[in-house]
């Protein structure tokens, strides 16, 4: 697997230093632009688009009715969480279709930041949150579209039966359901659980989720899809990136004999297949993901003996939520730290609905944050502190890194993080 | 898929072909070459009946051709543990005994077979991990046992019943099982039906709860690690509300392959199991079986993803007190080049261990002539991927199979379910359990 996050080749650091001397002082108000500005990035070459919603022939193909998807970007929530004040969460923009067909004219301007799923921590994940799921049957059960059908040409005899996509039981071409394949993605939200009256909600309100280690009342409430809405969030998410390469380095086969695997378009003995797990890149192409909600089972005011010191540390290194309650940041902290112990749980809405709430996200993570993908008028969807200060700075100065320079903060010359650094302070 | 009762004989000359391309690679001893010989098979009756007349040719006629007089004794899966305990109390019995499972408590009684993953990797490839896993001793670094398959154990749910309550592709998660099987059973009288019986399906089953929870029996270093966090408590107060609220108190008194029969009766609303289940239904009620779905396993929590433990690994070991050693190490060698055809006589039941044995798979998956539909099967296309070795996260050790052989897990489940026990009680008192097996073993070199 090819990992791009923090690895910029010398040229683009080159190219990134060539590009310092035409640096110009950032233009905060052109935020509201509608107007595409991919080649913005100073000095990198802008081969990144910006993310764009997907139009609704894309959404039907890939198993997913889009008149089913809950605040979808383009057609809902233009204004609201996450923009504040006078932004806007997207824009209309023709050429996004010109650039993938796929998309419809909708750039997406609210980039939500995010921890991989790696166990660095790293403030690296950046995402687009088109729209949410909350039931089971917004999955497609039968579809069925001919592409690439030809029947004339200059002598009608130019004739292509074309290719059928279906959704056949609820299967796609390769017979799996989008179901199955989405839930092997979890993204991890993380609900605010101090209630308007100041206390400490220790369970979600969704009796089917309530965790046997701590009360189920007073509750937080998920039973709506603004529960994963950035206000709501006591910390910024986390994404299982359990993914195959994206540039097919892998061949998405896991092995490397050709009898067994030929990926499409090999050259192996063995029937064309794919014998490698689900990838995010190569299968879930909506980049849907399924929400694993997590919360603390103890008052960070009174954690008890066990979690006392857990959660100390923890607080100690990654930092507070506005809660109280310690930033988890890597599958270790919350799996063996937390939850071993008894100080956080998690679980998932039922797919029925009967819960309400988001129970999966069609929230593409950008495949490159680099080179243009971070368009000049983007804004950062982070969780801030209750003082407006952003919750993990590591976040905000990646994110102007990537909208200014075309690359990660670490990957600029001192000079160059200094300017995000003034400007960072300028925005917060 | 064939309905392959007898070895076909392209299988029988392939297999033939091979044996003699490669050579013996056991050097047979003097004294058997003298004479007739004979190999004497034990190994458990599978699920898919159609498989054991298929073996009991392969065996028969690989004998004809190595001057062998084989016999096959086909033993019940509940028996093969006490079968195999008094050979090897005996000192003598059968030539190979094939279990359905990871005989680690066996190794002391077992040749060391590293040199049949050796032959073999030199057609199929380095040893998988699965049967690295499921068959190697970490403590004399020796192999116990040869792994050539294996069955997954997806979830079976009847899909015209989810539908009724807006669940049409099933519950997906343990957390959906339980608010969707609660719902079926409250307004349907239909119960969930996964078996908490100290059976195979019993014992897979809750294995695989307890470890979609995270609550590991052992470590890698095979510590005990049960009880020393939530998980198992969490792991059986969810049980207590699954049987509560959604269940039947016949998932308590199964007999061996009593949620199977449930399941294809109409009785219940899902299940996990090996696809012996659905192919139960397919032969029995092509109706029922149509309504029958596969999924792959629920979502864990805690980090643990989308998992099952599998259903069967199939070990052959070869005692190191058999009379026929040789012979018995080169039909384990061979039976690796007739998983093909071992793959479509169990009608889809065995997964190879070794990939390149059956490298169409995923298409036959795909067009199953028996399944309806034809591609119903496909979802075991990544069942590789979401299924460990028993004894995960570390190997098959021998503490770990004898919790697994004694039941130890559904005999804790039942004692909270029956409300003998709190939750909290029978987690604490089966770990003192597991640690005197732990600590038992550890003084065994």
């Amino acid at each position: 697997m090819k990992i791009i996050r923090e690895q910029t080749s010398p040229v683009v650091v080159g190219m990134a230093m060539m590009g310092l001397a035409f640096l110009t002082a950032p233009n905060l108000a052109a935020a509201q632009t509608a107007t595409p500005t991919p080649s913005s990035v100073t000095g990198v070459a802008a081969f990144n688009p910006p993310p764009c919603d997907y139009n609704d022939t894309f959404y039907m193909d890939n198993g997913l009715t889009p008149t089913d998807v809950v605040g979808r970007f383009g057609t809902s929530r233009l204004t609201g969480p996450p923009a504040t004040g006078k932004q806007v969460n997207w824009v209309a923009d023709s050429t996004c279709s010109q650039r993938d067909p796929d998309r419809r004219n909708f750039r997406i301007l609210a980039i939500t930041g995010g921890f991989p799923d790696d166990e660095t921590g790293s403030p690296t994940e950046f995402i687009t949150i088109l729209g949410f799921v909350t039931n089971q049957t917004a999955f497609e059960t039968t579809y069925s579209r001919n592409v690439g059908a030809i029947n004339g040409g200059l002598d009608g005899d130019q004739q292509n039966p074309g290719e059928t996509i279906s959704i056949v039981n609820s299967a796609n071409p390769r017979s799996i359901s989008m179901q199955n394949l989405v839930s092997n993605f979890e993204a991890y939200p993380a609900p605010r659980q101090r209630l308007a009256n100041g206390k400490i909600a220790l369970n979600p309100c969704q009796a089917d989720m309530v965790s046997p280690l701590a009360p189920a009342q007073p509750c937080f409430d998920l039973s709506t899809v603004n529960a994963v809405f950035t206000p709501n969030l006591r910390q910024d998410w986390r994404f299982a990136t359990n993914r195959n390469a994206i540039d097919g380095s892998d061949n998405n086969c896991i092995s490397n004999d050709p009898t067994v695997c030929t990926p499409p378009g090999g050259s192996g003995t063995a029937p064309p297949q794919s014998d490698s797990p689900f990838g995010y890149f190569c299968d879930d192409l909506l980049g849907m993901w399924i929400n694993s909600y997590f919360w603390y089972t103890v008052d960070p005011a009174n954690p008890g003996k066990v979690c006392g010191p857990i959660l100390k540390q923890l607080g100690q290194q990654n930092g507070l939520t506005a809660d109280g309650t310690p930033i988890v940041t890597t599958g270790d902290q919350l799996d063996n730290q937390l939850e071993a112990n008894g100080c956080a749980a998690e679980g998932q809405l039922a797919f029925d609905g009967s819960d309400g709430g988001a129970i999966w996200l069609v929230c593409p993570a950008i495949p490159d944050p680099r080179a243009g993908a971070i368009s000049a008028d983007a804004f950062l969807d982070q969780v801030h502190n209750n003082n407006g200060t952003p919750q993990n700075i590591g976040l905000t100065l990646n994110f102007l890194s990537l909208q200014r320079f075309g690359v990660f903060f670490t990957q600029l010359t001192a000079a160059q993080q200094s300017q995000i650094n003034t400007a960072e302070a300028a925005v917060n | 898929m064939p309905n392959a009762k007898r070895v076909s004989r392209r299988d029988f000359n392939k297999l033939a072909a091979s044996t003699a391309a490669v050579g013996p690679f056991f050097l047979l001893s003097g004294r058997a070459r003298a004479a007739q010989k004979t190999l004497k098979i034990a190994k458990w009756s599978h699920f898919v009946p159609q498989f054991d007349p298929w073996f009991d040719n392969l065996a028969r006629e690989w004998g004809q051709q190595h001057d062998t007089q084989v016999t096959v004794e086909n033993i019940p899966v509940e028996k093969i543990a006490a079968a195999a305990t008094a050979e090897v109390k005996a000192g003598k019995g059968h030539d190979v005994f094939i279990f359905p499972w990871p005989p680690a408590q066996f190794y002391q009684h077992a040749v060391d077979h590293t040199e049949i993953y050796q032959h073999v990797a030199g057609k199929y490839g380095a040893i998988p991990q699965i049967a690295y896993r499921s068959t190697y001793n970490f403590k004399n670094k020796k192999h116990f046992a040869f792994a050539d398959f294996w069955a997954p154990s997806p979830l079976h749910f009847r899909q015209d019943y989810w539908a009724k309550i807006g669940m049409p592709l099933g519950p997906g998660h343990y957390g959906s099982l339980y608010s969707g099987g609660k719902h079926l059973r409250d307004e349907f009288h239909i119960p969930c039906g996964l078996a908490f019986t100290p059976t195979l399906e019993g014992n897979i089953t809750l294995h695989t709860m307890l470890y979609a929870f995270r609550a590991w029996i052992l470590t890698g270093n095979d510590e005990v690690v049960f009880n020393k966090n939530v998980f198992a408590g969490v792991a059986l107060k969810y049980l207590l509300q699954l049987y509560r609220e959604a269940g039947t108190p016949d998932q308590l008194g199964w007999s061996p392959g009593g949620s199977v029969s449930a399941m294809v009766a109409g009785k219940t609303s899902c299940a996990i199991n090996a696809i012996s289940l659905l192919r139960a239904a397919e032969a029995q009620d092509p109706q029922t079986a149509g309504n029958i779905w596969l999924q792959q396993p629920l979502l864990g929590r805690s980090g643990m993803g989308i998992t099952a433990l599998p259903h069967v690994t199939n070990c052959a070991v070869v005692w190191s007190f058999g009379q026929n050693q040789d012979e018995a190490k080169q039909f384990v060698a061979d039976l690796i080049d007739s998983s093909r055809a071992g793959y479509a006589s169990s009608l889809g039941f065995n997964f190879p261990t070794y990939p390149k044995t059956v490298p169409d798979l995923i298409v036959r998956l795909s067009k199953d002539p028996q399944a309806n539909p034809h591609d119903k099967y496909v979802v075991l296309k990544d069942a590789l991927h979401w299924t460990p070795n028993l004894g995960v996260p570390g190997f098959a050790t021998p503490a770990f199979m004898e919790v697994f052989n004694g039941f130890l897990i559904p005999k804790m489940v039942q004692r909270v379910l029956k409300g003998e026990s709190s939750p909290e009680d029978a987690a604490a008192a089966a770990a003192t359990e597991i640690q005197r097996i732990a600590d038992k073993w550890q003084q065994i070199t």
